[in-house]
């Protein structure tokens, strides 16, 4: 059995690690709680707006999509919504071997945005051709600098975390380029198109417009909700951190106090040991 | 193409959001905006419509009362006496 001094030296260590564990875990939730009700109402704004920019139609030769320097790369690019740092559990780890089904190196390039998913790729040997930092906010952040790279791509998909609950967050794959292409395939009800409504300007700068935004909107939206998911996660990841620090912590509480009962055990048995010795001797002298 | 028809008694509904603030949700009897062709205004029985919006101030008349805040840029389409403003796309 370990000396109780010993064990009392873990206990601190544990119980510091526990305490840190807290702070990481009350962060996180502020952090979900800041970010959550923003995430949320964006994604109304965001499906309020997809659903009405769907509803046109327009010649698809005149679509921005066709127009000259879109995708005229004859690649297709994968773009990895990651964490800026880590502690935030499995997520992106999970991400990226969901990535990797459909990376092939000879026609594929990766974008990742965070340095968490960079540093997972590296350690995978796996390229990328970008890396952007992802700052932590609760509102849409600038993604005109990632569009910017992602335009000339044929195909463009972007894979992120996707927050259903505190406790349950998911890979997700959109499709940006194809969701806006598949727009003119069918006229099914509720569609606009300028036989039935006015558009002011005309529906092709309407559209010009609005394709490059909705794509900006749609990566901003990916990411805010990607940004809710790693906090969900981070907080998932340091409760249970929390926990096994706990159950660490009462296993070390039971061996420090059975250590001290066991020293204590040992001085009472050696002090008796030293009285029985005391009284022999004393028995000794007096015969 | 519906014309534009009298009636008062009819409203609109309008739905005014930007990506984390909603402007206004609610019944109104106008709303009015800029676009690339002029200012505009919207009344019930308007025709299916959608526009982009230039700088500009938006009113949303429901009685007396008027709800206006200015855009940078905007997104409007009606359809069904049924308004929605999308407020900086």
């Amino acid at each position: 059995m370990r000396r109780a001094n010993l064990v009392e030296k873990d206990m601190v260590s544990i119980g510091t690690l526990k305490d840190l564990t807290n702070v990481f875990e009350s962060l996180a939730s502020t952090q979900v709680a800041k970010v959550k009700n923003n995430a949320q109402t964006g994604q109304e704004f965001f499906n309020l707006l997809w659903e009405r920019y769907t509803s046109l139609r327009i010649d698809p030769r005149k679509r921005i999509t066709e127009r000259d320097g879109i995708g005229d790369l004859d690649r297709k690019v994968l773009v990895l919504l990651s964490a800026e740092a880590g502690l935030s559990g499995d997520l992106d780890q999970r991400m990226i071997e969901s990535m990797q089904t459909e990376y092939d190196p000879s026609n594929t390039d990766i974008v990742v945005l965070g340095s968490h998913g960079a540093n997972q790729l590296s350690q995978r040997e796996i390229p990328y051709i970008r890396l952007f930092q992802v700052p932590e906010s609760d509102v849409y952040i600038d993604v005109a600098p990632v569009i910017d790279v992602l335009m000339p791509y044929k195909t463009i998909t972007v894979y992120f975390e996707e927050y259903l609950s505190l406790g349950q967050q998911e890979v997700r794959r959109m499709d940006l380029v194809s969701s806006i292409k598949t727009m003119t395939d069918e006229l099914e009800e509720g569609t606009m198109t300028d036989f039935d409504t006015i558009f002011e300007p005309s529906i092709e700068e309407i559209a010009y417009m609005m394709e490059a935004s909705m794509m900006s909107l749609a990566l901003a939206q990916a990411i805010l909700q990607s940004g809710l998911a790693q906090a969900a996660s981070r907080f998932n990841a340091m409760t249970v951190a929390e926990d096994r620090a706990s159950d660490l912590l009462r296993d070390y509480t039971m061996e420090f106090h059975r250590a001290k009962r066991a020293e204590n055990d040992r001085r009472l048995r050696e002090v008796l040991v030293s009285i029985k010795k005391k009284r022999r001797e004393q028995a000794g002298s007096m015969i | 193409m519906r014309m534009a028809k009298l009636d008062f008694e009819e409203r609109i509904k309008v739905i005014a959001r930007a990506p984390f603030h909603v402007y206004y949700d609610g019944e109104a009897s106008a709303f009015s905006a800029k676009n690339a062709v002029g200012d505009f205004s919207i009344l019930p029985g308007h025709a299916d419509f959608f526009s982009m919006l230039e700088p500009c101030k938006v009113e949303i008349i429901n009685g007396e009362t008027i709800t206006s805040f200015d855009v940078e840029s905007g997104l409007v389409t009606v359809r069904d006496n049924l308004v929605y403003l999308f407020v900086n796309v």
